[in-house]
């Protein structure tokens, strides 16, 4: 069986029975933007624009690198933009002039 | 905020102090979203304000109604969802709940292994521990040496059952009704079942631990 075959039997979600350290129980109050993304999460799914198996298989498509830099709600709100995309229902450009827009504004 | 594991080879990230870039996406996104009229503009507010509702308090209620009442018990481990909208506890997504019964001879855990899926409605959002590798890597393969991690010591001739969370299927545990609890009201009851407990790492607390 070629090196490469363990990729193949697993995309990079697929992480039940692999070894792993021992668990720390960690926990965080979600911050106002990261509940914020949540809550599009649940909206998005109400009025099937993303369902929860899409935003899975988004966040997957990031590849492992991006998924292993990035934090949990980083995932989400990059893979909802690319799916966003990938539907044509933002382009890429209206987001990056939405983005400049937001960023120049005066923040608390 | 608490420490994260470095010692693995993909660490979770800790959350940013605010999101930067990520948070200015998330505003943008949204409020793309409400000027193409995908969304309404108070849609993300008051789902917000539906997240901030769900607690693992709800869970505990449906808990110690089961406990003490058998009909109810019945109902619930049949239909998850519908036995807790019976209580009020509406459910947002489309999810179907089945509630695992621990029981003398058989401890139920719940993971999700290939991301977070959780019983939202009934106990809020999931710990962080939940959601990272060691746990969902390990719960399958390896539960009594997880819940060792969590101080919890199975018996071998109890048999434990993981199940494997989906988009569409959510599950909740059932705890064993802690000994010395007869005679205690629903709320006193429903004080003794964690958060944790539901998800099967811990059994529920006993009496003398919540007086």
């Amino acid at each position: 069986m070629p090196e490469t075959y363990q990729f193949v039997k697993r995309l990079p979600n697929d992480i039940g029975g692999l070894q792993a350290d021992a668990v720390q129980q960690t926990d965080h109050v979600l911050l106002p933007w990261e509940k914020r993304c949540h809550a599009l999460a649940d909206v998005l799914d109400f009025h099937k624009i993303i369902n929860t198996e899409e935003k899975r298989r988004g966040v997957e498509a990031l590849g492992a690198d991006l998924v292993g830099k990035l934090s949990y709600y980083e995932r989400w709100i990059v893979a909802f933009a690319n799916i966003l995309f990938e539907k044509r229902i933002l382009s890429p450009t209206d987001l990056a002039l939405k983005m400049d827009e937001v960023a120049a504004r005066p923040r608390d | 905020m608490s420490a994260h594991d470095h010692s693995s080879p993909h660490p979770e990230p800790a959350a940013p102090q605010h999101g930067g870039d990520y948070e200015i996406m998330e505003t943008a996104v949204r409020e793309l979203l409400v000027e193409k009229k995908l969304i309404g503009p108070g849609e993300i507010r008051r789902q917000i304000e539906v997240l901030d509702s769900r607690s693992p308090a709800l869970g505990a209620k449906v808990v110690a109604r089961a406990w003490l009442d058998a009909g109810f018990r019945g109902r619930l481990l049949e239909n998850g969802r519908r036995a807790c909208e019976e209580l009020g506890i509406s459910f947002y997504d489309d999810t179907q709940l089945i509630v695992l019964e621990n029981t003398e001879s058989v401890h139920n855990l719940v993971v999700c292994t290939l991301c977070s899926c959780y019983p939202r409605p009934v106990l809020g959002l999931p710990p962080d521990w939940y959601k990272v590798k060691p746990y969902r890597a390990r719960a399958v393969s390896e539960p009594r040496k997880v819940l060792e991690e969590f101080g919890t010591h199975i018996p071998d001739n109890v048999e434990i059952r993981v199940s494997d969370s989906t988009a569409l299927v959510r599950y909740l545990v059932l705890p064993l009704r802690p000994e010395g609890t007869e005679g205690f009201s629903e709320e006193d009851l429903a004080a003794l079942v964690t958060r944790d407990a539901m998800i099967g790492v811990v059994a529920a607390n006993p009496p003398t631990r919540s007086a």
